[in-house]
């Protein structure tokens, strides 16, 4: 990084605050111990509440919410007087920080804690702490793993949507007529909602009784075009309405690294004599590895969270064979209002996801380095 | 729109209808004692069941209104006009088929407009009703004042102490008395306070085409085909498999023929129910009350010869069904098929009879006949582990499923007296004698529940064929009325044990596993459920439901 320039300028330098007052700092400190006292008391107070300790407490969760931002706001003048300007400064980072501990950390957090109990919301009971019961719960339920094994195939047909992809991308950056309107013909489908595309792809266009598809599919001479009675035939349909909806994304990513991408290569690979096959694969792919590995790693991310056109065609089924981790998760949760197991499933594959991810990011560091 | 300037002229029907009866009731001689208010309602329910007329299309969000507002007579007599200004209630119901929420706001706007109430509307479609509820109960986020609900959730909602109880004013406006036997308590009620207004009548009853069973090309090749008996509907499971197997490959109007339709698919847990329908005449035995669990212990009997049987006989259906059979719900039978004019047999809801016959949606039209559902040459006994011939026949025992939907009035009304009186003239006035007619004759969702319901005659009048409605309502009657039928259990969770089934259902239709590995897992996994519940109490629920 480099280091700043002095700036001569002096409509835009200010002179650093003089360092804090003993007594500002005192008050500073003051502010934020007090502010956290009473955050922490009304906070145990609702908690003494929640779990029956106590009679005094709020009706519901939300005065805790406004605890929480009095204590933010408190901290962030706490920081200003104890630490003058370098506390200004902080000033710009502590909202982006609380936010996060807001909406992410906490809810990560009380995920675990609840991913951790056996509740049923038709039990009298209500929640009950049940340690790891729900992961070895999991690692015996033949559901998630038939999820996961799908999720494998999902996983791998990726590559598949890439090197579609690839080929229009390609096509769309050649000098062929109609070009701009092809590229916008080809982007429709990623405009589509999943939902929607079930509903006219999965449960009109590939109708069996009275789906286009499927009377096409009679005229050529296939006599009982079912998409979605035979364990494969069901994953490839699924696979295909997914990839439909997604190749557009993979493709205009692709397009733009094309584009950008300098002629001079391409010219001198063919001063060289290379054909168009050797100059895509020696010269056009490795310059294109970077985008490619990026573009593959988020649709990768978005994959692994493949559920609504499941959930809408073929509700995880012919046996299972359509299943995703997600529309598994889904069921659990709200078919059986299985709250502790279906979060403890949730939280290991948020598990599985960032390890997978993680790894994917180290070796495609190593891929792209050796590229450059 | 409100309709209020609408104006409903007597036609030439509804006028014989009325002199005839004016007439007769001259001749006997009773006209000095009939009271104008007997025949003011008479004339209202003629009145109504016109609108729009069977066979004059589907009804609009028009006619629900028309029918809300001349039905209001029992609203005027216990609100004064005004009387809720001021007053917001939140209703949660379901949108099925446009249906449902859909109707009660077309009802309920004249009764808004008299009372001065404000209603707004939580629509859930079918398969999030059940988490939406559930969500509410165990957050302490109940969010609505009036509730449409199956009794099958009663131990959920009224167990907890969630509902307000019925005052003894509807029970008088609604003339409660008049519900059918199976549908009075313990049905809508919960530690003897009663908390539902009935506004449905649930069971499966067994849906068929006429026309397939008189076809003579049919009956000629089932007897070429060296089949034994009369071509004919069949009255047991075991000739509906032998005649689905038997129509695979055949043609009517020159259209391929298909026997009984199974609905694989899951379908939110109530796609269980169908497999019940196929179970309950061997599963069900006249002596034992229970046809589910052991009823002293909850131990699951979807393991026993009898489901594993019905299970089986799917198996062995499913190959003579359409080739895309395994992704059928429930839905796609009653409605984009068998209504479509594909399939000759299946099982649903009186919904079925109401839309052949009163929508635009129905292809088929009126060549359906009804029946209680099909029985079987043996039935199961669960205490001797042997399969039972009865003296009597074969076994039937018709699965009331599901018990009907009701009106319910959430206790956070109570601490309010105008809200819980508005809450519940809202839910008599759907609930109320007269306007149920009109709800169980159209396309509403909701099939008859009152013994009221079951004048032949008013339903003639409104445009149905005498033939036609005798084949509907009786097969409803017999069903409520029939001494072994099988009862749905109001337990908790209820529709986990069932979503549960569905998944393992749909593995082993797909041939991944067999009828009683297969049934093995779901017992294993209702085991566990219910001690995840709370066995104790949901054997006292279960031993309640059934009267055990």
């Amino acid at each position: 990084m480099q280091n700043s320039i002095p700036v001569s300028d002096d409509r835009h330098h200010k002179p650093a605050s003089p360092p804090a007052s003993a007594g500002r700092k005192a008050a500073g400190r003051a502010l934020v111990m007090l502010a956290s006292l009473g955050f922490l008391l009304v906070l145990l107070i609702q908690l003494l509440h929640a779990t029956g300790t106590i009679a005094t407490g709020f009706s519901d969760w939300r005065p805790i919410l406004i605890a929480y931002l009095l204590w933010a706001i408190a901290f962030g003048i706490g920081q200003v007087l104890t630490r003058g300007e370098r506390g200004q400064r902080a000033l710009f980072l502590l909202p982006a920080v609380f936010f996060t501990v807001a909406v992410v950390i906490f809810p990560t957090i009380f995920g675990i804690y609840i991913a951790s109990l056996d509740w049923n919301l038709s039990s009298i009971e209500g929640p009950r702490f049940s340690g790891f019961d729900n992961i070895r719960g999991m690692l015996n339920d033949a559901y998630y793993w038939n999820a996961l094994g799908n999720m494998i195939f999902y996983g791998v047909a990726v590559l598949g949507e890439y090197a579609i992809a690839f080929g229009l991308a390609l096509l769309l950056s050649a000098e062929i007529r109609g070009r701009k309107f092809f590229r916008v013909v080809f982007l429709l489908p990623m405009m589509l909602s999943p939902v929607a595309v079930s509903w006219m792809i999965g449960k009109s266009l590939l109708e069996y009784r009275f789906g286009p598809a499927a009377t096409l599919a009679r005229y050529l001479g296939w006599e009982n075009p079912a998409f979605f009675a035979s364990p494969w035939m069901a994953r490839l349909s699924i696979q295909a309405m997914d990839a439909w909806v997604s190749i557009p994304f993979i493709m205009i990513i692709l397009l733009a690294g094309l584009q950008a991408m300098p002629r001079e290569v391409q010219e001198a690979a063919k001063v060289d004599g290379a054909n168009g096959w050797q100059s895509f694969w020696h010269v056009t792919f490795p310059i294109m590895l970077p985008v490619s590995i990026t573009v593959l790693i988020i649709r990768l991310i978005f994959k692994l969270k493949l559920a609504d056109i499941v959930i809408n065609v073929t509700a995880g089924g012919p046996g299972g064979a359509t299943d995703t981790i997600s529309s598994f998760i889904y069921r659990v949760y709200r078919d059986r209002s299985n709250v502790g197991y279906g979060t403890a499933l949730a939280m290991v594959y948020l598990l599985m996801i960032i390890v997978l991810l993680t790894v994917l990011l180290r070796l495609s560091k190593r891929w792209t380095q050796k590229v450059v | 729109m409100k309709q209020h300037d609408h104006q409903l002229r007597p036609n030439r029907r509804t006028v014989l209808k009325g002199a005839a009866s004016a007439a007769a009731l001259g001749t006997s001689g009773a006209l000095g004692t009939f009271s104008d208010a007997a025949f003011a309602q008479a004339n209202l329910r003629a009145q109504i069941t016109q609108i729009p007329g069977i066979g004059k299309g589907a009804p609009t969000d028009a006619d629900w209104q028309k029918v809300g507002e001349l039905c209001l007579g029992p609203t005027k007599a216990s609100v004064k006009e005004g009387e809720f200004k001021g007053v917001e209630l939140s209703f949660m119901g379901l949108n099925n088929q446009n249906l449902h929420n859909l109707l009660f706001r077309g009802f309920l706007k004249p009764w808004e407009a008299y009372t001065g109430a404000k209603i707004s509307w939580i629509d859930l479609a079918q398969a999030d009703y059940n988490p939406r509820l559930q969500q509410a109960i165990a957050t302490g986020t109940v969010d609505f004042d009036i509730l449409e609900m199956g009794a099958p959730f009663e131990g959920d909602v009224c167990g907890k102490g969630l509902a307000s109880e019925m005052p003894d004013w509807v029970k008088k406006q609604i003339d409660y008395d008049d519900y059918v036997d199976y549908l009075k308590p313990p049905v809508g009620t919960w530690g003897g306070k009663t908390y539902r207004v009935t506004i449905d009548g649930d069971c499966h009853n067994f849906n068929y085409r006429t026309d397939v069973f008189a076809d003579a090309a049919l009956a000629k090749a089932w007897k070429d085909a060296g089949n034994s008996g009369e071509w004919g509907v069949p009255r047991t499971w075991q000739q509906v498999q032998a005649v689905t197997k038997f129509l695979k490959g055949k043609k009517i109007k020159n259209q391929n023929a298909f026997g009984y339709l199974d609905a694989p698919k899951p379908w939110g847990g109530f796609g269980f129910y169908f497999l019940a329908s196929r179970a309950s005449a061997y599963a069900k035995h006249p002596e034992d009350k229970a046809w589910l669990f052991d009823v002293d212990t909850m131990k699951p009997r979807i393991n026993n010869p009898a489901w594993v049987r019905a299970i089986q006989d799917v198996i062995d259906a499913l190959p003579f069904e359409p080739a895309d059979q395994l992704n059928a719900d429930p839905n796609t039978t009653g409605f984009q098929q068998f209504l479509a004019g594909i399939g000759s047999m299946i099982p649903w809801w009186g919904d079925i009879g109401q839309v052949a016959k009163a929508s635009d949606t129905s292809v088929i039209g009126d060549i359906v006949g009804f029946d209680i559902l099909p029985g079987s040459e043996d039935v199961y006994n669960s205490k001797t582990g042997k399969w039972d011939k009865l003296g009597s026949g074969p076994n039937f025992a018709p699965n009331c499923a599901y018990l009907g939907w009701g009106v319910y009035v959430m206790a956070r009304v109570n601490g309010d007296e105008k809200k819980h009186k508005a809450a519940w003239s809202a839910a008599a006035h759907l609930g109320g004698k007269d306007l149920s007619l009109w709800m169980v004759m159209y396309p509403s969702g909701f099939q008859a529940h009152r013994l009221s319901h079951f004048q032949f005659d008013e339903w003639t009048a409104a445009g149905y064929d005498k033939k036609y409605i005798t084949s509907y309502l009786n097969s409803q009657l017999a069903s409520y009325n029939h001494p072994n039928r099988a009862v749905e259990p109001r337990i908790p969770g209820i529709f986990q044990y069932y979503s549960i089934a569905e998944d393992e259902l749909t593995k082993i239709f797909a041939g991944k596993v067999d009828a009683q590995t297969g049934a093995n897992n779901i017992a294993a996994a209702w085991e566990k459920l219910t001690d995840q519940i709370g066995r104790e109490r949901q054997i006292g629920l279960y031993k309640a439901s059934l009267g055990a």
